[in-house]
C-alpha cells in the first residue's frame, strides 16, 4: 500500500467537512492589556452568528493547571490577541467580512511584557486571582499571592552557601533564551458539532483526555458526554496540547446549532501559543581540581497572558538546571510568571532547552576559568550509574559518558578544540503518568489496537504497531489502529515528553498478556507511572524516566558578517532499543534541525506587547540552505535495555553545543538566538577590552 | 484548465487564490495552505510543469493552463516511491509540494549533486525537519532512473 502522505490522500482534521457547517473567525484584542467596555455585533449579517462576553460569562473556567482562562476575554483583554468575540458564517470570505465588522470598546490598562520585570512587586497585575486545578496539575501549585508569579518551584539539597565557601573558582552568568514559534504546517483546526447534550469534536490535538476534561468543566457537562477524535497532525511539537481552539469551536457551535470548523491563520498562530522566553541565572562553583561543589540557579519563565502548562514548564526548567552532575549543594528557584504577552506553553522538550543552555554554557565557562579541557570537566562530574540526582532520586541506566564520549569522538574533540562544542543533556518524561491500550483480535486474523496516542509526524503509532506486531506474531500490515476517539480508547495522559512508546510499549505488553490470558479476543493493558517532586523541597521522583544525550558542533563565525556557519553537527543519544529505525533517525534529525533554528535565527519578537514578526517570512525556520553539509547522529543501544522515547532529546544541546563551539572562538554570548548583530556586538565587546 | 490531465471548466472569483478553487472545486485536498506568502512550497503545484505556489496564484491567471498536483502523478511515479522508500516526511504536510519540486529539479537535471537538490528545493520548507531523508529521496529518484 502507498504511504498516503506521498499519494496527496493523507487527512487532517483541518480536511474535515460536515454537512451545514459553518467558518469560524476569531475576533481578536488589539490592545496588550485593557478592559473590555463592550462588544457591538450589530453590523453583522444576519446569515451570521456571534459570539460575545455575554455568552460565555456563565460558562465555567478551563486551563490545564491553572483555571485562568474563559471561553473569550469577558472583562479584560490580557494580550495582544485575546479573543474578545468569535463569529461564523456559511463562507469563510463571510466570516472574514464579519469579524471586521465586530466593534469592541476597550479602555487601556498598564501592561508588563518582561518576566522578570513582571515578577518584582509593584509591576501591573495580569490575573488578579486564579484557580489552580485540572489534572495535567499534577504537582502542588505554589503561587505567590498579590503578584504575577503564578507557581514557584523549589530544590533544596545540601548547603548552597557552604558549597561556594569551599569553592576555589565560581562562575556567574544570567542567560536569556527567546520566545519561539512552532510553526507547524498545518494549523490549529477543529470540527465542533452538538447533538443535543452531546459535543462531538474532531481536533488535531495531542491531549484528548485533557482537552475534554476542560471542555466538560467549561460547559457543565459530563465528559462522557464529550467525543473527542484527534486524526493525524500537520504537526504540532507541543503547540497542539490543551485546549486551543476548541472551546470556542464548541461555543459557536452550540449557539449556531450547527457544526462549526475552526482553522487559525498563520498570524494568529503566533498569539495563539508560542515558546517560553526565559531568564536564567546560574551560580556555579568548583574546587580547582574540577570538583563542582555548588551550583545555584534561579529561572524566569514567561508564561505570558494565561498560565497554560507554564507551571510545568518552569518546574521542569527548574529540576532539569543542575544537569546530569554530581554537585553536593543545589538550590534552585524557578519563577512561573504571568506577563501581557500571548500565551507560552508546550514546546519540543519543554523547559528543557533553556535550562541545558544556560546549564552548559555554564559549564564551558567554569572549565576556562578553571583552565580544564570541558570534555574532561564533563567527564570528572557526569552523574554515572547507581547515583542520586539532587532531587534524591536514583538513576539507573545512566548513559551521559558514553553519549558525551561518542559525540566528542565523532568532531574529533582530541585533535584540536579550536570551532568545536560539546554540551549534554538530562531530560526528564512526564511524571506521574498514566497509559493504556486495548487489544481486540479481528475475524480476519488481524488485531485492533484502541488507545490515544496521537499521531503528529512523529511516528509513535508506527512504532506501536510494530511492537504489536512482534508481541502478536503478525505481520504489521494486520494491525489495525484506528485515529484516537476518546468514546472507544481507554484513558492516557496525553502525547508529549517523548513518552507514547516508551509507556504505550510497556502498556501493549501488559494487553497482549490479558488477551493470551483471558483467552478471549480482547486484552486491556495498563501501565502507571507514580512520583513527582515537592514543589518546596524539590524532593521526590523528577522523572521515572531520563532521556540522555549530547551534541557536538563545528562552527566558523565571519567576523565582517557576524554569521555562524555550522559545518558539523551530531548528536549521540541513548536509545535504549530502537523500534522503528527510520522514524527514530527522522525524530533526531528533525529536533537537530529544530535545535538550529533555535540556536541561530528563531524569535518571536514583540514591541509593546505586539508580536511584529507573524509571518513565515520575518520569523524564518530552517530551510535545506540552513541544514549543516554533515549532520550525523548515534542512537546508542544496549541489549535488553528500555525503550527510551527519541521525539525531543536531540534538540535541547543543540544551541549550548554551538554556543560553546563560537565561545571557542573567543566570542562569547548568553543570550538565543546568536544571531548575527550579538555575534558583532560580542567582537566588538573583546576588541574594546583589549583595546 | 487542465488538472491533472483532464479539462475542468471552474467558477472562481477574480481574487482566489488556485489553491483554494482546487480544493473547493475538485477536492484536492494534497494542495495545503501554511505560510499563505509564497514562502514555505506546501501548497506547490505544476504550471505547464512549472512548480509555482498555489497561494499566491489568482484562479483565472491559471485560465487555459495545465496543472498538475500531487494527485496526479497516481502514486507509482518514481520520485512518489523515492519519497516512500527513503522514509523522506514525518507529518506528511509538505510531502506533495516536496514531490512535485522534485519531479521537475530531475527533468532538467537528470544527476543532480545533492547542492543542486538543495538549491532546487530551497523553496519548500519542511518543519518536522526531514531535509535529510528528502536529498536523499531525490537523489534515489535519479539514481534509479539512470540505472
Amino acid at each position: 500500500m502507498t504511504d498516503p502522505r506521498v499519494t496527496g490522500s493523507a487527512r487532517y482534521a483541518e480536511d474535515l467537512e460536515l454537512p451545514g457547517m459553518l467558518h469560524a473567525r476569531v475576533v481578536r484584542s488589539l490592545y496588550p492589556h485593557a478592559r473590555i467596555l463592550g462588544v457591538e455585533g450589530s453590523r453583522v449579517p444576519s446569515s451570521c452568528v456571534v459570539l460575545g462576553p455575554d455568552d460565555v460569562r456563565e460558562l465555567g473556567r478551563y486551563g490545564c493547571q491553572i483555571q485562568d482562562q474563559t471561553v473569550l476575554a469577558v472583562d479584560r483583554a490580557r494580550f495582544v490577541g485575546d479573543p474578545v468575540a468569535a463569529v461564523a458564517a456559511p463562507t469563510l470570505r463571510e466570516a472574514d467580512e464579519a469579524a471586521l465588522s465586530v466593534d469592541v470598546d476597550y479602555e487601556e490598562l498598564p501592561a508588563v511584557y518582561d518576566a522578570v520585570e513582571a515578577a518584582a512587586p509593584g509591576a501591573p497585575l495580569v490575573h488578579d486571582a486564579a484557580v489552580a486545578g485540572g489534572a495535567a496539575a499534577y504537582f502542588a501549585m505554589r503561587p505567590q499571592p498579590g503578584t504575577n508569579v503564578c507557581h514557584r518551584f523549589r530544590i533544596r539539597h545540601g548547603d548552597v552557601e557552604a558549597g561556594f565557601a569551599e569553592a576555589d573558582v565560581v562562575v556567574e552568568r544570567t542567560y536569556r533564551t527567546a520566545g519561539a514559534q512552532h510553526a507547524h504546517m498545518e494549523p490549529h483546526a477543529c470540527v465542533a458539532r452538538w447533538d443535543s447534550d452531546l459535543l462531538e469534536l474532531w481536533t488535531g490535538t495531542q491531549t484528548p483526555f485533557n482537552v475534554r476534561e476542560d471542555l466538560a468543566r467549561v460547559f457543565g457537562v459530563a465528559e462522557d458526554r464529550i467525543r473527542l477524535v484527534s486524526p493525524p497532525m500537520g504537526g504540532a511539537f507541543g503547540a497542539k496540547t490543551f485546549v486551543r481552539v476548541e472551546a470556542i469551536a464548541a461555543a459557536l457551535a452550540r449557539k449556531a446549532g450547527r457544526p462549526v470548523k475552526l482553522v487559525l491563520p498563520r498570524s494568529e498562530e503566533w498569539q495563539t501559543l508560542n515558546r517560553h522566553p526565559a531568564t536564567i541565572v546560574v551560580r556555579l562553583g568548583a574546587r580547582s581540581d574540577g570538583t563542582l561543589i555548588a551550583k545555584q540557579i534561579t529561572c524566569y519563565a514567561d508564561t505570558g497572558a494565561y498560565a497554560d502548562c507554564g507551571p510545568g514548564v518552569a518546574q521542569k526548567m527548574g529540576f532539569s538546571a543542575p544537569g546530569p552532575y554530581r554537585i553536593p549543594n543545589v538550590s534552585v528557584d524557578a519563577f512561573c510568571v504571568y506577563t501581557n504577552l500571548p500565551p507560552n506553553g508546550a514546546f519540543r522538550g519543554y523547559g528543557q532547552m533553556q535550562s541545558t543552555w544556560a546549564s552548559e554554557r555554564a559549564m564551558d565557562e567554569l572549565a576556562d576559568a578553571l583552565g580544564i579541557d570541558p570534555l574532561d570537566l564533563r567527564l570528572q562530574n557526569v552523574l554515572r550509574e547507581g547515583e542520586r540526582y539532587c532531587t534524591g532520586e536514583t538513576l539507573h541506566d545512566v548513559r551521559f559518558a558514553e553519549c558525551l564520549e561518542a559525540a566528542a569522538e565523532a568532531i574529533g574533540w582530541r585533535e584540536g578544540r579550536r570551532g568545536k562544542g560539546l554540551s549534554l543533556v538530562m531530560k526528564g518524561m512526564q511524571t506521574p503518568s498514566r497509559a493504556a491500550i486495548v487489544v481486540e483480535a479481528g475475524d480476519d486474523g488481524g488485531y485492533v489496537l484502541r488507545c490515544a496516542t496521537a499521531e503528529m509526524g512523529q511516528g509513535a503509532r508506527h512504532a506501536i504497531s510494530l511492537l504489536a506486531a512482534e508481541l502478536l506474531g503478525v505481520e504489521p500490515e494486520s494491525i489495525r489502529f484506528p485515529d484516537p476517539d476518546t468514546s472507544l480508547v481507554p484513558y492516557d495522559t496525553r502525547t508529549t515528553s517523548s513518552r507514547s512508546t516508551y509507556m504505550m510499549g510497556r502498556a501493549l505488553v501488559e494487553a497482549v498478556r490479558d488477551l493470551r490470558e483471558s483467552g478471549g479476543r480482547r486484552g486491556l493493558g495498563e501501565v502507571r507511572d507514580e512520583g513527582g517532586l515537592d514543589p518546596d523541597t524539590g524532593q521526590g521522583v523528577a522523572s521515572t524516566h531520563w532521556h540522555q544525550g549530547a551534541a557536538a558542533a563545528v562552527v566558523d563565525v565571519d567576523t565582517e558578517t557576524g554569521l555562524i556557519a555550522v559545518s558539523r553537527l551530531h548528536t549521540s543519544t541513548y536509545a535504549g532499543r530502537v523500534v522503528n529505525r527510520p522514524g527514530a533517525e527522522l525524530q533526531t534529525e528533525g529536533s537537530m534541525i529544530m535545535g538550529l533554528g533555535t540556536a541561530l535565527f528563531e524569535e518571536v519578537v514583540q514591541l509593546d506587547g505586539q508580536v511584529t514578526n507573524a509571518n513565515l517570512s520575518d520569523y524564518p525556520i530552517p530551510a535545506f540552505a540552513d541544514i549543516p553539509v554533515q549532520l550525523t547522529h548515534d542512537l546508542l543501544e544496549r541489549e535488553g535495555a528500555e525503550i527510551h522515547g527519541l521525539g525531543e532529546t536531540a534538540l535541547p544541546p543543540v544551541p549550548p553545543a554551538i554556543g560553546n563551539a563560537v565561545a571557542s572562538l573567543g566570542i562569547d554570548l548568553a543570550d538565543l538566538p546568536m544571531k548575527p548583530e550579538a555575534v558583532l556586538a560580542a567582537i566588538e565587546a573583546r576588541q574594546g577590552a583589549v583595546a | 484548465m487542465q488538472v491533472n490531465g483532464a479539462a475542468h471548466e471552474l467558477e472562481a472569483r477574480a481574487d482566489e487564490s488556485i489553491l483554494a478553487v482546487l480544493r473547493r472545486e475538485l477536492g484536492l485536498l494534497s494542495v495545503r495552505e501554511t505560510c499563505g506568502i509564497g514562502v514555505c512550497g506546501a501548497c506547490t503545484v505544476l504550471l505547464d510543469g512549472e512548480p509555482v505556489s498555489g497561494c499566491l496564484l489568482l484562479a483565472p491567471l491559471a485560465q487555459g493552463c495545465e496543472l498538475t498536483t500531487v494527485e496526479g502523478l497516481g502514486g507509482e511515479h518514481p520520485v512518489q516511491r523515492a519519497f516512500a522508500d527513503a522514509h523522506a516526511f514525518q507529518c506528511g504536510y509538505c510531502t506533495a509540494g516536496m514531490i512535485l519540486t522534485a519531479k521537475r529539479l530531475l527533468e532538467d537535471e537528470a544527476r543532480p549533486s545533492e547542492d543542486d537538490v538543495r538549491a532546487a528545493m530551497s523553496g519548500n520548507l519542511c518543519r518536522c525537519g526531514s531535509y535529510v531523508k528528502i536529498v536523499d529521496a531525490v537523489l534515489g529518484a535519479a539514481a534509479e532512473r539512470a540505472a
